[in-house]
């Protein structure tokens, strides 16, 4: 069981980034920012910024281990409280703690869904990161239905027709910044 | 007389002439792919140890035959298993592993690179590793969403198969119109058969 503190709010949208550069969520977009293919000096300096990020892709932090250590070292110290991975047993440890986990569900083709999802912890705050997010739209009704929520649509998705398409069907979508503005702003024109 | 699998040419000619081909997952699928007509079985799942007789039976049903290296079980993908796939007739071996594809081509194979699309920041990577390994073909996952992402992609020099969550004739269709050769399925009213 987690313990009993509030779990962290996940965004609807996850704006994606290296860490190496400010980005901030555009206003009126219920957005955070992810950190991923970065390292961990990058890492440590933007939590230490003015624009914190919400969650990070723990296995694409160079220098940042593979284990139970690195994990806490990311919700507790960096305070970053989602947190992305492959490995489930990461997920969920931080899950454990109270924090939300969310595991790499790679969705290229359907036997290899099955089988991705088959190491699902599939435990209270352990959600799934579908890769690539796009698939999200190819879907049928059950096989959406078998992947653990909140369900992260995460890769390729570059249009915004196909970011809002993947909204309807996730938890939360993950995009470049560009992207994101865009949203933003026909958000403010709607 | 042993065996001599088609030049990748000619691998080519008979997806192009067929375009879905079955992707077998399952063992009780190979008898409804033998009887359709999808030109080639990819072989995905079961014993890679003992294929001999499975590849003697699609030959025999005049199809082409492609194992999956990386899944099939009972083998590591690296040279010997290659060989080793060669000595059993298997005209095609896909593999992730781009390291793989001159081996494959070596023992008279088409050699089949997959490509896995996951992010965009991956696709470079992945790429440059196409350029490297040049394959005889390109197998492209999650298939069905190529369409979308055909302009992340430069225009690669062999043909591209797309794979994955292709499950409608529709998709088939809008994947062959973004320059496909072909596509690789398990949704078997997609193989076609002789009476459609």
């Amino acid at each position: 069981m987690p313990p009993d503190i509030e779990a962290p709010k996940l965004p609807a949208i996850l704006i994606a980034s290296d860490g190496r550069h400010i980005v901030n969520a555009p206003p009126g977009l219920d957005a955070g920012v992810l950190v991923r293919d970065t390292d961990l000096a990058a890492l440590v300096h933007r939590v230490n910024s003015d624009c914190p990020p919400q969650a990070v892709d723990i296995d694409t932090v160079a220098g940042l281990g593979s284990d139970d250590l690195a994990v806490e070292f990311v919700t507790g110290r960096l305070g970053i409280r989602i947190v992305l991975t492959r490995r489930p047993q990461l997920a969920a440890h931080a899950a454990a703690r109270g924090h939300l986990g969310l595991v790499h569900v790679f969705a290229y083709d359907s036997t290899g869904m099955a089988r991705s999802l088959e190491s699902h912890p599939r435990t209270e705050r352990v959600g799934s990161v579908l890769s690539p997010g796009l698939v999200i739209l190819h879907l049928r009704l059950d096989e959406l239905a078998s992947v653990p929520r909140p369900r992260i649509a995460y890769g390729l998705i570059d249009e915004l027709d196909e970011a809002e398409a993947c909204m309807e069907l996730a938890d939360a979508i993950v995009v470049r910044p560009t992207l994101a503005a865009r949203l933003a702003a026909r958000l403010v024109t709607a | 007389m042993s065996y001599s699998p088609p030049q990748p040419q000619e691998f080519i000619a008979r997806v192009a002439a067929e375009p879905c081909c079955a992707a077998i997952t399952a063992d009780e699928r190979i008898e409804a792919a033998l009887a359709s007509r999808a030109p080639v079985l990819f072989i995905l799942r079961g014993n890679g140890l003992t294929l001999g007789h499975l590849v003697r039976r699609i030959h025999a049903a005049n199809k082409l035959v492609a194992v999956h290296v990386d899944l099939v079980g009972g083998l590591r993908a690296d040279r010997a298993s290659i060989n080793w796939l060669a000595g059993a007739g298997v005209d095609a071996v896909i593999s992730s592993h781009g390291q793989l594809m001159a081996a494959i081509r070596h023992d008279g194979m088409t050699a089949i690179h997959r490509l896995l699309l996951g992010r965009r920041s991956q696709l470079d990577t992945a790429i440059a590793a196409i350029g490297r390994s040049a394959p005889n073909i390109i197998e492209i996952l999650p298939g069905v969403i190529l369409p979308s992402v055909i302009g992340l992609m430069p225009r690669f020099e062999v043909p591209v198969l797309a794979g994955g969550f292709v499950r409608t004739e529709a998709e088939v269709q809008a994947v062959l119109a973004a320059g496909a050769l072909g596509v690789t399925t398990s949704s078997q009213a997609l193989w076609g058969t002789d009476a459609a």
